[in-house]
């Protein structure tokens, strides 16, 4: 039945256009366009200069994943609710679960295609290159970070109230916040005061995460680790407390 | 002995902020049979349709549904339903296939994907996606969603809203093809001419209760009377009709007398119609239809929307 759930969704979700090109589309086109008219400058990273490519390969990789698992994920679960598929699949035998995992395996899978996607163009476009022994961080990263930002989606879709404002809300709360968590702009650009705030949201330490297998002379980020962690935790409980099934006119 | 009723309710009560939508409703389904049940707006057809497949509470009252509370029924009591919501649309990038493909896994013994596509007559749209369907296409997409899973009982709410006559009858020929295979349905509808062709038995709903119940040609009889009805001629106005037994209905050009006095009516228009020398087009003279049954039960149209 999840097998099913996941191809129907899958299959959807590869013939959305908007989905598929804010997915997978714009990160890669920013990458690019940002790596052509800054690309030469060396940044302050989290251990010693890098280039600009090292903190953005990583920085795009989340924006590709928080795109599939946040703001798809939330468009896709408002949709459905008013378009009343879930209210019809709720009056079959499925479970809800099927409906919530087959979403978030769906953006998962999405999501680390992205990853990946970035990994080989940082790698054979940019030269940045992964510390293969901390692979497993960038592993654990992207899994933590899909699943926390799935639970927050779930969350926010409970109180967007229709379809048509499901992708503003989405996108309005995203963007301020992958100015200020070093996606578009390297955190060492802003004022302390806003570097901090932004470490304690959950894009700031994301990126974090997935940059550690970029900077292996950084620390460990188990403090960003466990920010996101808790986003997630949060995301859950909000989403169990008020995620709804039928259309807000019922 | 006879099978027992596929729904039985019995002193159902439904509140929304203090006004009692749903007060004190009696009824029984019988098994295989197709009951109409109808209602002005409301009326409290789609509430108490929602709460026999279990998606909203009850305030009071008993409700069985193939032999189990819909409130605390699960899985396996879902998998015996087929259920067409009022409203709701299939995923549009999706493919009649895929969708009902979809919905077949959701249920344990499921009727096979193609053999659905056949019975509800999209063998040609099977490969389209739901977004290039018609609106009658999608009702019976809708329709095979809630067939996939070989149903017992039928939910049906409006079913054929907003479908042109074509798409109606062939929409009909589907659920009597049903009907005959021993599924219970249950159909909720605005449309006197769908109830008259589908239903064994019409359940009049007016103000949360049931106010008449029977196969149509019994709800017709109990009305008693006969009806006169012909179209207003071009240039009459219905002030210009002569005064008879009991005030014409007029609708549009349709002009019906239900009276207990037919051949004295009918003497009096047609003397009428002679003397200014015109034609009562489309003159008929017959017993009231269940359109007329519905006038007479379901009261005035209440304030509100569908719910």
């Amino acid at each position: 039945m999840l097998a099913a759930q996941v191809r129907a969704d899958f299959t959807a979700f590869r013939r959305a256009p908007s989905a598929l090109f804010f997915t997978v589309g714009l990160p890669v086109i920013f990458l690019v366009l940002f790596e052509s008219i800054f690309g030469e400058q060396m940044v302050p990273g989290a251990a010693g200069q890098v280039s600009l490519a090292t903190l953005q390969v990583p920085g795009f990789m989340v924006m590709g994943v928080v795109s599939a698992s946040f703001v798809s994920l939330c468009i896709t679960m408002v949709n459905r609710r008013e378009a009343g598929v879930f209210k019809r699949v709720r009056g079959t035998p499925a479970p809800a679960w099927v409906l919530i995992i087959g979403q978030v395996v769906t953006t998962l899978v999405i999501g680390v295609l992205m990853v990946v996607v970035m990994l080989i163009i940082g790698r054979y476009a940019y030269d940045v290159r992964v510390d293969m022994a901390l692979v497993p961080w960038l592993v654990l990263g992207v899994l933590v970070g899909a699943i926390a930002f799935s639970c927050l989606g779930m969350a926010l879709a409970a109180f967007v109230p229709s379809m048509e404002s499901a992708a503003p809300i989405a996108n309005l709360i995203v963007l301020p916040l992958y100015f200020i968590s070093g996606v578009f702009v390297p955190v060492s650009e802003l004022p302390s005061w806003l570097a901090t705030f932004a470490s304690w949201l959950p894009i700031r330490p994301f990126v974090e995460m997935l940059s550690y297998p970029y900077e292996p002379g950084a620390a460990v980020p188990w403090a960003a680790l466990g920010v996101v962690a808790a986003w997630g935790v949060v995301g859950l409980v909000v989403a169990s407390r008020f995620f709804r099934w039928t259309p807000r006119r019922d | 002995m006879s099978a027992p009723p596929a729904i039985a309710v019995s002193g159902l009560v439904k509140e929304y902020g203090g006004r009692r939508v749903i007060d004190g409703l009696d009824l029984q389904v019988r098994t295989g049979e197709v009951l109409a049940f109808l209602g002005r707006n409301g009326a409290g057809k789609t509430t108490t349709t929602e709460i026999l497949e279990g998606y909203r509470t009850r305030d009071a009252g008993e409700v069985t549904v193939l032999g189990e509370d819909p409130a605390r029924a699960g899985a396996r009591w879902r998998a015996r339903l087929g259920i067409v919501l009022q409203e709701s649309q299939p995923v549009p990038t999706l493919t009649v296939r895929e969708i009902l493909r979809l919905y077949a896994a959701y249920f344990p013994n499921p009727r096979p994907v193609d053999e659905v596509i056949h019975l509800v007559g999209l063998d040609e749209k099977a490969g389209e996606r739901a977004a290039r369907l018609s609106g009658g296409q999608l009702r019976r997409l809708d329709v095979g969603v809630a067939l996939i899973g070989a149903p017992d009982l039928l939910f049906l709410d409006e079913p054929t809203t907003g479908f042109d006559a074509d798409a109606r009858r062939q929409f009909w020929d589907v659920i009597q093809g049903l009907r005959s295979t021993g599924t219970t349905i249950f159909l909720t509808t605005h449309y006197m001419d769908e109830a008259q062709a589908l239903a064994d038995r019409v359940a009049i709903l007016r103000e949360g209760r049931v106010a008449a119940l029977g196969t149509p040609s019994e709800l017709q009889a109990s009305l008693g009377g006969v009806e006169i009805r012909f179209e207003l001629p071009a240039g009459v106005a219905r002030a210009d009709l002569p005064a008879l037994s009991v005030a014409p209905r007029v609708d549009g050009p349709h002009v019906t007398v239900s009276t207990e006095h037919a051949t004295a009516d009918l003497a009096v228009l047609c003397a009428w119609a002679d003397g200014r020398g015109i034609d009562l087009p489309s003159l008929e003279v017959g017993r009231p239809t269940l359109e007329d049954v519905f006038l007479a039960i379901a009261g005035d149209a209440a304030p509100g929307g569908t719910r």
